[in-house]
């Protein structure tokens, strides 16, 4: 019987050897291995043996079926990678064929612009506030130090659309509104459309975007100011920009000033940009007015605060480099796409 | 306001060039626009004496001279100039001198004759012929016989056309620095040096008050628009042209001389920054002079030859009869100095800003004395500036001063009082000052510190409070000195509300779906909505916000919707040939409720996103595809479609609202085909607006995690026939109504139209999902639920359910 399984044994091996497809390998599996395989057909008819000869057998025969199994199975696994590489062989592609997408669309410059500021201003812990843009007077002028016979209100730079309700000249009028419903400590800032009744070109729009902050509390200072905007001159225009404050009036601050940057194009050396100067008007800021505080009922003597603002176009327009105002207005696809 | 370095040099040394005082002045708060260099384009004219003059041996029209030019240097110059003449002293171009407008001057021949040089005009020296009465147009420059003793020295010199002028930017708060002493008074304090005050005499002058001068009186009967009126007389006045320091001084701040009184009051304004007027008294008639409001209907002819007509809210300055100047603004032609003019009434008086200024404003006449008045001018100044005027009349001999003043000065100028709190000065600007710093500053500034409070001077009445002060230490403490501190004060959160996140998140997805974001105005015409078919008793047109005055009559109301501005956007892509455009705007519109702004209250606004494209690869599922995704970025799960057949600017047929309950947060479909003819569009145009200020009302984050189901989904698919116009909406209903809780996903899987199924029907197949999250559904219960569903979708739609 030793010899018999001997015999099954070469067989099956030569037979494995010999399998050119994963196919063959399944017959020998089957013609040996099966139910009625030729080695599973022995240890069935092991019950004619003696106790003696039947673990001995047994042993014997799952051997040889372990060995099969294991020739066979490689035998499998090497059919299976053959298939695989000759799959490979066919399935070669052109990798710098255009690619299959959906464009992708682009957010407006000016929003750009303001959303990078907001982002600053949100990690510096301001909220942002927004307001009406058709505006009572009131808010636009009066509670900010600007009385009715005020040059600012006259009819050649402000929208009326009745004697009391205008569109807003400026997002200030938002500052007002917070400073009325909320109590210190504020800080915001609030981006927004303003209307000034200025013709069109390439610098002027009769509409365009501000944003304005505004931060009160007790001992707010002008040196705190200062430095609210060289941190965000820093981060919006880059890190060696610096900035200087120069006077100037504005009814709603006291002490005003203007503030400039130094040129983001040339570094301060003096180029187009900044008509040699080597600095770049940036915007107008000041401690917020005492007469604007008690409008808006919060006590002078206890609190103080900083106000600036500065037109976002103007912005984007030495950022990106460019030349026409009207561009921002026309919405052409080939420019919108640049940004 | 300009000033000439000569000018300001009389009220404070400067010894730095002009570029670094304008640079300090910069910094100190007057802001120089231009430093301006005269006569800079003249070079080499001299002066020179005609010692002969010859005919042309072959010209009957021109002449051969010899001109002394210094130096012993003596020039053969040939001229056709006829007003010449032996002894005539003139200035002389010289070989290779050069003249405004780039005109240079070389030896040549005129009709074979050397001319080695050119005799000038006051034109072609680049000079206003008006400054220079004496002179003729046509003719050469004949400069005074003493100039003889000047021969060869600079033209500019002499003419004193090399002055430097700088023109400052004077901000609305400080009318005393619209005059050269108010500059001065910057500059001494800025360099540092002594306020050399020149009118010191003006200052210690006293004249007697008199109710009436030779018969003269004067009266206000608007005392709440003129707060002081002062009038003084000079008799004997002999007109003639103003001496030359006084022209050149004019000239230099782009005043043009016209004769000795009316220079005067000019030459006053200038240095003193307080408007003058001179009348001839004769023309005063009753010789009583009223400050009044003018009569409805009143006209008065100015001194520039036009009628304006004036009206009750004007003040004029009048005789007993009638209005003889628009106060503050200009004289009139009927009280006008003229050359036989022989005793002369000046006025110096302080009207109210906003009063000088609306009225200039209604007769269109802003002047230089207007806009002085507007900002708000001192009363005790005037008292200075009417003795000023008086002084210089007799300085140069233009008549003889009567003694007395009369003056009417009902409200006297209020001169504040401000406690000096130093902590607070320091605390607001973030300096550590001593008391004694600042009252240096301040003192400069000729600001009295007494007992503690600060007194400013009669010219600064723009410091009325702490914070004024303040500015002032600051501005001389120095502005670029400030330090850069970071807020101390109690932390805040920050960030963006609900909405502006909402807004960020949409913005964000429609990008990254390639739309492109828009920026259009707020307002447009009633033509445009027009265009997009909005006409008669609709609201978006009758609800529109009216502009006043507006720019044109391209934007005469606000924005009721966008999609006009979106229409416009892509016209103009689709003219510049872009394809498959994809926009979206994000702005506001606004709309006049119930007559809200007539009652005075403000219109509503909202914050709407508008979407416009043309694409052949989109269609209408495509567009609601992308607004259900950016509903439910927004966080807004539940909503019904339902078609929508009225809004005009849409397809009847391709429109729909997203609605949440009554409320509609989007309407989405195609636009109306009169709306892409209007706009010469031939593609369809898709349209979408959707509320954010609704969406963000209705959207919800759920941030809870449900229990994925471990037991299997029972699926049945469903098919019937039915009429054509059923919308599948409809059979969903039913099918979710009947199903209850049982249904997890109904899909439309099929719709098909074809003969066999008649004329008006379709066949609309369904799959249907069952599953519960705790057991296995049964047979029994399936069947019994699709039995409900059926009964229901034949009752109610007549469907025709196929097996």
């Amino acid at each position: 019987m030793k010899e018999q399984i001997a015999q099954i044994k070469e067989k099956a091996l030569n037979e494995i050897q010999n399998a050119k497809d994963a196919k063959a390998l399944d017959d020998v599996r089957i013609k040996y291995l099966g139910k009625k395989g030729e080695l599973t057909l022995i240890l069935r008819g092991m019950g004619g043996l003696s106790p003696e000869e039947r673990p001995v057998i047994g042993s014997l025969v799952n051997e040889v079926r372990d060995e099969l199994e294991t020739k066979i199975e490689a035998g499998e696994k090497h059919f299976a990678n053959l298939e695989i590489e000759k799959k490979l062989a066919t399935e070669n592609i052109d990798v710098t064929m255009p690619s299959k997408k959906s464009s992708l669309g682009s957010v407006h410059p000016i929003t750009q612009i303001i959303n990078d500021v907001k982002e600053i201003f949100i990690g510096m812990g301001y909220e942002i506030a927004d307001g009406p843009e058709v505006e009572l007077a009131e808010y636009n002028f009066d509670k900010l130090n600007t009385p009715p016979d005020h040059p600012a209100r006259d009819v050649q730079d402000t929208f009326y659309i009745t004697d009391d309700i205008v569109l807003r000249s400026q997002t200030s009028p938002v500052q007002a509104r917070v400073m009325e419903t909320k109590k210190p400590p504020i800080k915001i800032i609030c981006p927004g459309a303003v209307y000034r009744s200025d013709s069109v070109d390439a610098t002027h729009s009769p509409v365009f975007h501000q944003i304005e902050g505004l931060v009160i509390d007790k001992n707010i200072s002008m040196a705190d100011l200062k430095g609210t905007l060289d941190m965000f001159a820093k981060k919006c225009l880059g890190e060696k920009t610096l900035v200087r404050f120069r006077p100037h009036h504005f009814p709603f601050t006291e002490p005003s000033a203007e503030a400039d940057v130094s040129c983001f194009v040339c570094g301060g050396k003096g180029c187009r940009v900044c008509k040699g100067e080597g600095w770049i008007e940036l915007l107008g800021c000041g401690m917020v007015h005492p007469n604007v505080l008690r409008n808006c009922g919060i006590d002078p003597e206890e609190y103080s605060g900083f106000a600036f603002g500065f037109g976002v176009e103007r912005i984007a327009m030495a950022k990106f480099g460019i030349d026409d105002m009207r561009l921002l207005y026309e919405n052409d696809v080939r420019f919108l796409k640049q940004f | 306001m300009k000033a000439s370095i000569e000018w300001l040099n009389e009220y404070a040394d400067i010894n730095i060039e002009p570029k670094e005082l304008g640079d300090i002045l910069t910094m100190t708060g007057s802001k120089v626009e231009t430093i301006e260099s005269q006569g800079e384009d003249i070079q080499n004219v001299v002066v020179g004496k005609i010692l002969e003059v010859k005919p042309h041996i072959d010209s009957d029209h021109l002449v051969v001279t010899k001109v002394d030019v210094g130096n012993g240097e003596i020039l053969q110059i040939v001229t056709g100039a006829k007003n010449i003449k032996e002894g005539d002293v003139v200035p002389i171009a010289k070989d290779g001198s050069k003249l405004p407008g780039g005109v240079e001057i070389k030896t040549g021949k005129l009709r074979g004759v050397d001319s080695c040089g050119m005799m000038c005009s006051v034109g072609e020296l680049g000079l206003d012929i008006h400054n220079y009465p004496d002179q003729i147009e046509n003719g050469i420059m004949i400069l005074k016989p003493e100039l003889e003793k000047e021969l060869g020295k600079d033209i500019k010199e002499v003419l004193g056309i090399n002055q430097t002028v700088i023109d400052f930017e004077i901000t609305p708060n400080r009318p005393d620095c619209f005059s050269v002493e108010g500059l001065g008074r910057e500059v001494a304090v800025s360099l540092n040096v002594p306020f050399k005050n020149p009118r010191k005499n003006i200052d210690q002058m006293s004249v007697k008050d008199v109710d009436n001068i030779d018969g003269l009186t004067v009266e206000i009967t608007a005392p709440d628009l003129c707060y002081r009126y002062i009038a003084r007389v000079v008799k004997n006045v002999k007109i003639a042209p103003s001496p030359e320091w006084m022209v050149k001084r004019l000239n230099s701040c782009g005043v043009r001389a016209i004769n000795n009184i009316v220079d005067i009051t000019n030459y006053v304004m200038l240095e003193m920054g307080q408007p003058m007027h001179a009348f001839d008294i004769n023309s005063i008639e009753g010789k009583h002079i009223t400050v009044r409001r003018a009569n409805k209907d009143e006209k008065i002819i100015t001194l520039d030859d036009q009628e304006r007509n004036l009206n009750e809210n004007m003040l004029v300055i009048a005789d007993s009869k009638k209005p003889v100047a628009i106060a503050g603004v200009m004289g009139g032609q009927n009280s006008e100095i003229e050359p036989t003019t022989q005793t002369v009434v000046f006025e110096s008086a302080v009207f109210y800003g906003g009063s000088v200024r609306k009225t200039a404003k209604a007769v269109g006449l802003r002047t230089e004395a207007s806009s002085r008045y507007e900002k708000g001018l001192s009363s005790e100044n005037a008292l200075r500036a009417i003795n000023r005027a008086v002084e210089l009349v007799e300085l140069i001999g233009a008549g003889e001063a009567v003694d007395g003043k009369i003056d009417v000065y009902p409200t006297k100028q209020k001169i504040a009082r401000i406690p000096l709190n130093v902590d607070r000065i320091n605390l607001l600007l973030g300096t550590n000052l001593s008391k004694e710093e600042m009252i240096k500053t301040l003192e400069k500034l000729e600001i009295k510190v007494e007992n503690n409070e600060v007194i400013p001077p009669y010219f600064r009445p723009d410091i009325e409070q702490l914070a004024d002060v303040a500015e002032e230490v600051l501005r001389f403490y120095g502005y670029d000195k400030l330090g850069i501190t970071l807020i101390n004060a109690e932390t805040t959160l920050g960030g963006k509300n609900k909405e502006q996140k909402i807004a960020d998140s949409v913005s964000e997805y429609l990008v990254n779906s390639g739309l492109s974001e828009i920026c259009t105005y707020g307002f447009l015409s009633e033509k445009d909505l027009a265009k997009c078919n909005i006409e008669g008793d609709n609201e978006y047109l009758t609800e529109a916000v009216k502009i006043q005055n507006p720019l044109s009559e391209d934007y005469t109301v606000m924005k009721t919707t966008s999609v006009p501005t979106m229409m416009q956007t892509l016209a103009t892509n689709n003219n510049y040939k872009n394809k498959d455009v994809k926009l979206f705007d994000l702005s506001r519109v606004y709309r006049n409720k119930k007559g809200s702004i007539e009652s005075g209250n403000l219109p509503e606004e909202s914050n709407i996103l508008t979407i416009g494209m043309y694409s052949e690869k989109e269609d209408f599922y495509t567009l609601k595809g992308l607004v259900e995704n950016l509903l439910e970025v927004a966080g807004l799960q539940r909503y019904d479609v339902r078609k929508e057949k009225e809004n005009k600017m849409y397809h009847p047929g391709r429109c729909a609202n997203f609605n949440v309950g009554t409320d509609v947060i989007a309407t989405i479909g195609e636009a109306n085909p009169l709306l892409t003819r209007n706009y010469d569009i031939t593609q369809r145009v898709l349209l979408a607006e959707i509320n954010i200020d609704k969406l963000t009302k209705y959207a919800r984050k759920s941030q809870k995690y449900v229990q994925i189901t471990k037991f299997p989904a029972v699926e049945r698919d469903i098919s019937m026939v039915l009429n054509e116009e059923i919308e599948v909406g409809e059979i969903e209903k039913i099918i979710q109504k009947k199903a209850k809780k049982l249904l997890e996903e109904a899909q439309l899987f099929d719709v098909y139209r074809s003969e066999k199924l008649g004329e008006n029907k379709k066949s609309v197949a369904y799959s249907l999902k069952f599953r519960v999250p705790d057991r296995t559904l049964t047979d029994d219960e399936i069947n019994s639920v699709m039995k409900e569903i059926i009964a229901e979708l034949e009752k109610s739609l007549g469907a025709e359910l196929r097996k």
